[in-house]
Protein backbone atom coordinates (compact mmCIF):
# COMPACT_ATOMS: atom_id res chain seq x y z
CA UNK A 1 0.00 0.00 0.00
CA UNK A 2 1.07 3.37 -0.53
CA UNK A 3 2.07 5.98 1.97
CA UNK A 4 -1.11 7.58 0.71
CA UNK A 5 -3.23 5.28 0.41
CA UNK A 6 -2.30 3.96 4.43
CA UNK A 7 -2.85 7.57 5.30
CA UNK A 8 -5.94 8.01 3.60
CA UNK A 9 -7.43 4.45 5.49
CA UNK A 10 -5.78 5.40 8.60
CA UNK A 11 -7.40 8.78 8.97
CA UNK A 12 -10.86 7.10 7.48
CA UNK A 13 -10.43 4.23 10.49
CA UNK A 14 -9.74 6.90 13.08
CA UNK A 15 -13.07 9.08 11.66
CA UNK A 16 -15.14 5.99 12.02
CA UNK A 17 -14.43 5.69 15.46
CA UNK A 18 -14.97 9.07 16.60
CA UNK A 19 -18.10 8.81 14.42
CA UNK A 20 -19.41 5.74 16.46
CA UNK A 21 -18.37 7.10 20.04
CA UNK A 22 -20.52 11.00 19.05
CA UNK A 23 -23.41 8.56 18.79
CA UNK A 24 -22.73 7.77 21.88
CA UNK A 25 -21.50 10.27 23.72
CA UNK A 26 -24.12 13.14 22.85
CA UNK A 27 -27.38 11.35 23.67
CA UNK A 28 -25.38 10.33 26.84
CA UNK A 29 -24.93 13.79 27.80
CA UNK A 30 -28.21 15.18 26.67
CA UNK A 31 -29.87 12.59 29.02
CA UNK A 32 -26.99 13.51 31.70
CA UNK A 33 -28.23 16.88 31.48
CA UNK A 34 -32.15 16.45 31.89
CA UNK A 35 -31.22 14.37 34.96
CA UNK A 36 -29.04 17.14 36.20
CA UNK A 37 -31.49 19.88 35.55
CA UNK A 38 -34.99 18.51 36.85
CA UNK A 39 -33.51 17.02 39.88
CA UNK A 40 -34.12 13.51 39.00
CA UNK A 41 -30.54 12.91 40.80
CA UNK A 42 -31.79 13.63 43.93
CA UNK A 43 -35.08 10.92 43.60
CA UNK A 44 -32.66 8.46 42.26
CA UNK A 45 -30.44 8.63 45.24
CA UNK A 46 -33.67 6.94 46.56
CA UNK A 47 -32.73 3.47 44.72
CA UNK A 48 -29.50 3.52 45.98
CA UNK A 49 -30.43 3.50 49.61
CA UNK A 50 -30.97 -0.16 49.72
CA UNK A 51 -26.92 -0.76 48.08
CA UNK A 52 -26.02 2.00 50.83
CA UNK A 53 -27.48 0.52 53.63
CA UNK A 54 -25.15 -3.23 52.50
CA UNK A 55 -22.18 -0.88 52.53
CA UNK A 56 -22.55 0.94 55.28
CA UNK A 57 -23.11 4.44 53.35
CA UNK A 58 -24.94 6.38 54.94
CA UNK A 59 -27.53 8.66 53.26
CA UNK A 60 -25.27 11.59 52.51
CA UNK A 61 -22.85 9.78 51.31
CA UNK A 62 -25.31 8.24 48.50
CA UNK A 63 -25.72 11.46 46.45
CA UNK A 64 -21.18 11.50 45.50
CA UNK A 65 -21.87 8.34 45.12
CA UNK A 66 -24.34 8.32 42.33
CA UNK A 67 -23.36 11.21 40.65
CA UNK A 68 -20.11 9.32 40.91
CA UNK A 69 -21.32 6.11 39.26
CA UNK A 70 -23.25 8.33 36.45
CA UNK A 71 -20.75 10.73 35.86
CA UNK A 72 -17.69 9.75 36.37
CA UNK A 73 -14.89 10.66 38.48
CA UNK A 74 -13.76 13.45 36.58
CA UNK A 75 -16.72 15.18 35.10
CA UNK A 76 -18.31 14.49 38.85
CA UNK A 77 -15.46 15.81 41.06
CA UNK A 78 -17.29 18.99 41.08
CA UNK A 79 -20.05 17.63 42.78
CA UNK A 80 -17.84 14.50 44.98
CA UNK A 81 -14.85 17.30 46.64
CA UNK A 82 -18.14 19.74 47.56
CA UNK A 83 -19.98 16.89 48.98
CA UNK A 84 -16.44 16.42 50.85
CA UNK A 85 -15.57 19.89 52.11
CA UNK A 86 -19.31 20.70 53.29
CA UNK A 87 -18.46 18.13 55.80
CA UNK A 88 -21.79 15.85 55.45
CA UNK A 89 -19.80 12.75 55.19
CA UNK A 90 -17.86 10.89 57.88
CA UNK A 91 -14.84 9.49 57.34
CA UNK A 92 -16.46 5.57 56.90
CA UNK A 93 -18.78 7.58 54.56
CA UNK A 94 -15.52 9.28 52.57
CA UNK A 95 -13.71 6.38 52.38
CA UNK A 96 -16.36 3.97 50.94
CA UNK A 97 -17.71 5.85 48.74
CA UNK A 98 -13.68 6.36 47.21
CA UNK A 99 -13.50 2.97 47.61
CA UNK A 100 -16.48 1.91 45.14
CA UNK A 101 -16.09 4.85 43.11
CA UNK A 102 -12.63 3.83 42.06
CA UNK A 103 -13.70 0.62 40.84
CA UNK A 104 -16.92 1.82 39.55
CA UNK A 105 -18.02 4.85 38.16
CA UNK A 106 -18.91 6.63 34.69
CA UNK A 107 -20.80 3.37 34.24
CA UNK A 108 -22.82 4.60 31.38
CA UNK A 109 -20.32 6.29 29.29
CA UNK A 110 -17.53 3.30 29.78
CA UNK A 111 -19.75 0.44 29.12
CA UNK A 112 -21.67 1.81 25.95
CA UNK A 113 -17.89 2.89 24.87
CA UNK A 114 -16.18 -0.36 24.46
CA UNK A 115 -19.49 -1.87 23.62
CA UNK A 116 -19.36 0.02 20.93
CA UNK A 117 -15.66 -1.55 19.89
CA UNK A 118 -17.41 -4.62 20.28
CA UNK A 119 -16.90 -6.13 24.73
CA UNK A 120 -19.76 -7.63 26.42
CA UNK A 121 -21.21 -4.99 27.99
CA UNK A 122 -23.57 -6.87 30.33
CA UNK A 123 -20.57 -8.58 31.71
CA UNK A 124 -18.13 -5.26 31.77
CA UNK A 125 -21.22 -4.15 33.78
CA UNK A 126 -22.13 -6.77 35.81
CA UNK A 127 -18.82 -7.55 36.72
CA UNK A 128 -17.70 -3.69 37.75
CA UNK A 129 -21.17 -3.73 39.85
CA UNK A 130 -20.71 -7.05 41.53
CA UNK A 131 -17.08 -6.25 42.47
CA UNK A 132 -17.22 -2.84 43.63
CA UNK A 133 -20.00 -3.41 45.67
CA UNK A 134 -18.14 -6.69 47.11
CA UNK A 135 -14.56 -5.14 48.02
CA UNK A 136 -16.96 -2.22 49.24
CA UNK A 137 -18.63 -4.44 52.22
CA UNK A 138 -14.82 -5.99 52.74
CA UNK A 139 -13.63 -2.33 53.65
CA UNK A 140 -16.80 -1.60 55.38
CA UNK A 141 -16.39 -4.38 57.80
CA UNK A 142 -12.79 -4.06 58.38
CA UNK A 143 -13.72 -0.45 59.50
CA UNK A 144 -16.11 -1.53 61.58
CA UNK A 145 -13.26 -3.59 63.41
CA UNK A 146 -10.22 -1.73 63.87
CA UNK A 147 -12.48 1.17 64.61
CA UNK A 148 -13.56 -1.51 67.76
CA UNK A 149 -10.36 -2.50 68.50
CA UNK A 150 -9.12 1.05 68.77
CA UNK A 151 -11.81 1.65 70.94
CA UNK A 152 -11.24 -1.05 72.96
CA UNK A 153 -7.49 -0.56 73.33
CA UNK A 154 -8.60 2.98 74.29
CA UNK A 155 -10.44 1.03 76.83
CA UNK A 156 -8.12 -0.77 78.38
CA UNK B 1 -36.70 21.41 28.67
CA UNK B 2 -35.12 22.53 25.38
CA UNK B 3 -32.56 24.53 27.13
CA UNK B 4 -31.45 21.22 28.96
CA UNK B 5 -31.37 19.29 25.72
CA UNK B 6 -29.63 21.67 23.74
CA UNK B 7 -26.89 22.38 26.83
CA UNK B 8 -26.06 18.57 26.86
CA UNK B 9 -25.88 18.49 23.32
CA UNK B 10 -22.86 20.82 23.03
CA UNK B 11 -21.29 19.30 25.80
CA UNK B 12 -21.46 16.18 23.81
CA UNK B 13 -19.77 17.89 21.18
CA UNK B 14 -16.97 19.86 22.94
CA UNK B 15 -16.66 16.04 25.05
CA UNK B 16 -16.56 14.11 21.12
CA UNK B 17 -13.96 17.19 19.84
CA UNK B 18 -12.09 16.28 23.38
CA UNK B 19 -11.48 12.83 23.06
CA UNK B 20 -11.14 12.87 18.91
CA UNK B 21 -8.06 14.87 20.05
CA UNK B 22 -6.62 11.90 21.88
CA UNK B 23 -8.17 9.11 19.69
CA UNK B 24 -6.47 10.71 16.29
CA UNK B 25 -2.98 10.91 17.67
CA UNK B 26 -2.89 7.36 19.42
CA UNK B 27 -4.69 5.85 16.40
CA UNK B 28 -1.91 7.32 13.94
CA UNK B 29 1.02 6.44 16.14
CA UNK B 30 -0.26 2.90 16.37
CA UNK B 31 -1.11 2.44 12.72
CA UNK B 32 2.35 3.88 11.92
CA UNK B 33 4.08 1.41 14.31
CA UNK B 34 2.10 -0.98 12.86
CA UNK B 35 3.34 -0.22 9.49
CA UNK B 36 6.69 -0.06 10.15
CA UNK B 37 7.18 -3.37 12.34
CA UNK B 38 7.60 -1.58 15.71
CA UNK B 39 4.28 -2.94 17.19
CA UNK B 40 5.23 -6.40 16.23
CA UNK B 41 8.65 -5.72 18.58
CA UNK B 42 6.41 -4.17 21.59
CA UNK B 43 4.26 -7.42 21.19
CA UNK B 44 7.01 -9.74 21.12
CA UNK B 45 8.48 -8.13 24.41
CA UNK B 46 5.10 -8.02 26.19
CA UNK B 47 3.86 -11.27 25.03
CA UNK B 48 4.83 -13.31 28.29
CA UNK B 49 3.15 -10.64 30.10
CA UNK B 50 0.18 -10.40 28.37
CA UNK B 51 -0.11 -14.31 28.22
CA UNK B 52 -1.94 -14.45 31.71
CA UNK B 53 -4.33 -12.05 30.57
CA UNK B 54 -4.79 -14.63 27.32
CA UNK B 55 -4.13 -11.18 25.35
CA UNK B 56 -1.50 -10.53 22.50
CA UNK B 57 1.33 -8.52 23.42
CA UNK B 58 -0.46 -5.48 21.71
CA UNK B 59 -2.44 -5.34 24.39
CA UNK B 60 0.37 -4.23 26.66
CA UNK B 61 0.21 -0.73 24.57
CA UNK B 62 -3.36 -0.36 25.05
CA UNK B 63 -3.16 -0.74 29.10
CA UNK B 64 -0.49 1.39 29.59
CA UNK B 65 -2.13 4.25 27.52
CA UNK B 66 -5.21 3.25 29.67
CA UNK B 67 -3.67 3.85 32.65
CA UNK B 68 -1.39 6.76 31.70
CA UNK B 69 -3.63 8.99 29.75
CA UNK B 70 -7.44 7.72 29.36
CA UNK B 71 -9.59 5.49 28.17
CA UNK B 72 -9.89 7.41 25.37
CA UNK B 73 -6.32 6.74 24.52
CA UNK B 74 -6.93 3.12 25.29
CA UNK B 75 -9.32 2.92 22.51
CA UNK B 76 -7.61 4.57 20.16
CA UNK B 77 -5.34 1.64 20.27
CA UNK B 78 -8.39 -0.81 20.36
CA UNK B 79 -9.26 -0.09 17.07
CA UNK B 80 -6.21 0.07 15.53
CA UNK B 81 -5.29 -3.53 16.44
CA UNK B 82 -7.30 -6.64 16.04
CA UNK B 83 -8.69 -8.25 18.78
CA UNK B 84 -11.55 -11.13 19.38
CA UNK B 85 -14.42 -10.00 20.69
CA UNK B 86 -13.34 -11.86 24.17
CA UNK B 87 -10.24 -9.90 24.13
CA UNK B 88 -11.91 -6.89 24.15
CA UNK B 89 -14.29 -7.66 26.92
CA UNK B 90 -11.27 -8.95 29.03
CA UNK B 91 -9.19 -5.48 28.12
CA UNK B 92 -12.15 -3.44 29.13
CA UNK B 93 -12.87 -5.53 32.08
CA UNK B 94 -9.09 -4.45 33.19
CA UNK B 95 -9.00 -0.99 32.09
CA UNK B 96 -12.64 -0.33 33.80
CA UNK B 97 -11.06 -1.07 37.13
CA UNK B 98 -7.73 0.71 36.43
CA UNK B 99 -7.29 3.70 33.79
CA UNK B 100 -6.55 7.56 33.98
CA UNK B 101 -4.67 7.08 37.02
CA UNK B 102 -2.77 10.38 37.55
CA UNK B 103 -6.15 12.61 36.87
CA UNK B 104 -8.66 10.38 38.79
CA UNK B 105 -6.03 9.69 41.87
CA UNK B 106 -5.66 13.72 42.04
CA UNK B 107 -9.19 14.03 42.52
CA UNK B 108 -9.61 10.76 45.29
CA UNK B 109 -6.70 12.35 46.84
CA UNK B 110 -9.12 15.56 47.81
CA UNK B 111 -11.56 12.76 49.40
CA UNK B 112 -8.74 12.04 52.05
CA UNK B 113 -8.38 8.75 51.23
CA UNK B 114 -5.29 7.81 51.24
CA UNK B 115 -3.56 7.10 46.94
CA UNK B 116 -1.03 3.67 49.16
CA UNK B 117 -5.03 2.55 49.77
CA UNK B 118 -6.64 3.35 46.25
CA UNK B 119 -3.40 2.88 43.81
CA UNK B 120 -3.01 -0.54 44.86
CA UNK B 121 -6.56 -1.34 45.08
CA UNK B 122 -7.73 -0.71 41.13
CA UNK B 123 -4.29 -1.88 40.14
CA UNK B 124 -4.62 -5.25 42.21
CA UNK B 125 -8.44 -5.66 40.67
CA UNK B 126 -6.89 -4.96 36.95
CA UNK B 127 -4.54 -7.98 37.63
CA UNK B 128 -6.73 -9.85 39.44
CA UNK B 129 -9.83 -9.94 37.23
CA UNK B 130 -7.80 -9.73 34.34
CA UNK B 131 -6.37 -13.10 34.69
CA UNK B 132 -9.79 -14.59 36.05
CA UNK B 133 -11.36 -13.52 32.76
CA UNK B 134 -8.46 -14.07 30.82
CA UNK B 135 -8.44 -17.83 31.68
CA UNK B 136 -12.33 -17.71 31.44
CA UNK B 137 -11.98 -16.50 27.67
CA UNK B 138 -8.95 -18.13 26.64
CA UNK B 139 -10.94 -21.65 28.15
CA UNK B 140 -13.82 -21.12 26.28
CA UNK B 141 -11.62 -20.21 22.66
Amino acid sequence: MSFVGFLGETLFGAGVSILKLSLIIIPLMIVMQVLKDYQWLDRLTNVLQPLGNKMGIRKDGLFPLLVGILFGISYGSGVIIQSVESGEMNEKDRLLVAVFLVLCHAVVEDTLVFAAVGANGFILLATRILAAFIITVIFSRQYVRTRRKSYEDRAA
Amino acid sequence: MINSIKSGFWTGVRTTGMLARVIVPVYFIVAILSRYGGLEQIAHFFEPVMHIFGLPGEAALVLVLGNVVNLYAALGAIVAISLTSGQLTVLALMLGFSHSLFVESAVVKKTGVPIRVILPLRLGMMILVGMIAGQLTGGMA
